[in-house]
């Protein structure tokens, strides 16, 4: 097993009566890009404050890079950006990442560096809050880029961005997570969510209620089969053990059926003389996987 | 340091210092020296006429100082309130505390930011009012004596002091109320309102005496008082007027002190224990 980047064991959180995060077990492999999905409310936020020493656990415990959250060993090599950028709104983006790179004691020369990353060279002398929001999401990512740190926790980084912004931003995720370091992605979007991360974690009511590869996620529960003559693959599909239902849908069979049946379907059709011009696995998508597991856990808590 | 130059860029560039800064020294400089000079030169005499020594170079600290343990007060709190609090509302908290440095690094290079940015509040203020007495005494073709070195250096250093304490009260209610507006409200009603009424009353309550001797505004009056500000000034300083009870300088050095420590420790120990919401 790799080293984990960051590990909690039954961390909790309480606010009075609202259990915000209940018995977390997460772990985050070094290098991976881990999408962490989650309805509002769900505690997402709360958690990665905890990572970050911003709110202290009720109980349980965390390590984030060997080191317990907060502590400034741990924190001079985590990059961050929660909820909404935080900045000073008299001064300049300029400024700003100055202030930070004074107080994380980051190289000053990485100031222009993460502005040009990130596109904000040309408005790095405007004051912060002359920034359009998506500006501003884009300042959250630099500075939490100015340390060039190891972790980088992101909750919500597409939040407020226009569909030209998402896509630079989408693409500028995707580019972090290939690099070297550790990416942990807190987003309610999932396409950025299965296109970018290795890893996802899906919290709802403070649990984790799933976690495994976008794959594990999606899963498999049945077949797509385009068969002519129609009627005669329904038949003979239909009359085969372990196949539970075939339906047609807009022309194509859907078969409920165990993935493992799909090369004996094929060759009972083939032998029949049906063509089968396509045979592909259906897979839910995350939406569909998360919208579910959020359902029942809303529905098991009733 | 680098906190501290951190804190201290921020402060610079805060347009709020700025105003603060500018408010301050044109009001203090308006009732130490411009409008007293012009009633006494109307020459219509009265109760509020001051006398022409308090406005010249010679009774320079002990004009000025008059003026820092109540108006000086209220600008100093806000300046306190507005160093910690604002960041609170900015979310700059939460950004401060993500970087490497400990809760007691951040908070302890911004009070080092706000105890240097004091010092323009008092050193203004001395470097202006000799301005101006020096262009009374012109105008009046007084002689020029200026006070000793000895005697502005206690004075600016108890003039810090005062601000110091009423800033730390500052921080401490904008730790305590995670803001601003409630931080600055209840500070200038407690200032205004609250100390004023103990220390008038505390004429007629005995009890109520040995409490106010314990009072930001006892001993700030107390100590500018052991360093010349004679007491007819300060019982006719308006809605800052004060009239007693005084205690030695000894005791107001302490006092002042011990309120800056405290107010500081308290903010301290709230903000290293808060969650950051």
């Amino acid at each position: 097993m790799s080293d984990p980047a960051l590990e909690t064991h039954a961390i909790t959180k309480r606010y009075g009566d609202v259990l915000a995060v209940d018995n977390l077990d997460m772990r985050v492999d070094r290098g991976q890009v881990y999408g962490f999905l989650g309805p509002n409310g769900a505690g997402k936020t709360t958690t990665l404050r905890m990572l970050l020493g911003l709110a202290k656990a009720t109980s349980g415990r965390a390590t984030v890079l060997g080191a317990a959250p907060g502590s400034s060993e741990g924190l001079a090599r985590i990059g961050a950006l929660v909820e909404a950028p935080g900045f000073y709104p008299f001064l300049s983006g300029r400024d700003n990442l100055r202030v930070l790179a004074k107080q994380s004691r980051a190289p000053a020369k990485r100031i222009a560096v993460v502005l040009d990353e990130v596109g904000l060279t040309d408005r790095a002398k405007d004051r912060f809050g002359s920034y359009s929001q998506g500006m501003k999401q884009r300042l959250g990512v630099a500075a939490a880029l100015l340390k060039d740190p190891d972790l980088l926790i992101l909750d919500e980084p597409t939040n407020g961005l226009d569909p030209q912004g998402l896509v630079e931003m989408r693409s500028f995720i995707r580019e972090l997570g290939r690099g070297h370091r550790t990416v942990l992605l807190s987003s309610h979007l999932m396409t950025e969510v299965e296109q970018i991360c290795d890893r996802v974690g899906v919290i709802s009511k403070g649990r984790l209620v799933r976690e495994g590869t976008v794959d594990e996620l999606r899963g498999e529960r049945g077949l797509w089969v385009r068969a002519e003559p129609h009627d005669e693959a329904v038949r003979i599909i239909s009359a085969m053990s372990g196949v539970e239902r075939v339906a047609t849908v807009g022309g194509t069979l859907r078969v409920t059926t165990d993935m493992a049946a799909a090369p004996a379907i094929n060759a009972a059709l083939v032998s029949a003389g049906i063509a089968v011009s396509e045979l592909r696995p259906e897979q839910a998508s995350l939406e569909e996987v998360f919208l579910n597991l959020t359902r029942k856990d809303e529905e098991a808590s009733r | 340091m680098r906190n501290l130059a951190a804190e201290l860029l921020v402060l610079r560039k805060r347009t709020s210092s700025w105003v603060l800064l500018g408010v301050w020294v044109l009001l203090s400089l308006l009732f130490s020296h411009v409008l007293p000079y012009i009633t006494y030169s109307g020459g219509g005499g009265g109760e509020f006429q001051t006398p022409l020594s308090a406005l010249l170079p010679a009774g320079l600290a002990a004009n000025l100082l008059g003026g820092f343990p109540f108006f000086g007060g209220v600008f100093a709190l806000m300046l306190g309130v507005l160093t910690v609090g604002s960041d609170y509302g900015w979310d700059t908290l939460k950004t401060l505390l993500t970087q490497r440095s400990g809760r007691f690094q951040v908070l302890g290079a911004k009070l080092a930011a706000l105890g240097v940015g004091l010092v323009p509040f008092v050193l203004v203020i001395f470097i202006g009012g000799a301005v101006a007495s020096l262009l009374i005494a012109s105008a009046e073709n007084a002689a020029v004596e200026w006070p000793s070195a000895w005697e502005l250096i206690r004075a600016l250093g108890a003039a810090w002091l005062i601000l110091a304490s009423w800033a730390a009260f500052g921080v401490m209610l904008a730790v305590l109320s995670r803001g601003t507006a409630l931080a600055i409200g209840l500070g200038i009603l407690y200032t205004l309102v609250i100390e004023g009424l103990l220390s008038a009353l505390a004429t007629q309550v005995s009890w109520l005496e040995a409490l106010v001797q314990y009072s930001i505004r006892a001993n700030a009056y107390s100590l500018v008082s052991t360093l010349g500000v004679g007491s007819e000034a300060l019982s006719g300083n308006g809605p800052g007027a004060f009239s007693g009870p005084f205690v030695d300088g000894g005791q107001a050095i302490l006092v002042l002190g011990a309120y800056v420590v405290g107010f500081l420790g308290l903010s301290a120990v709230v903000f290293r224990s808060r969650d950051i919401a």
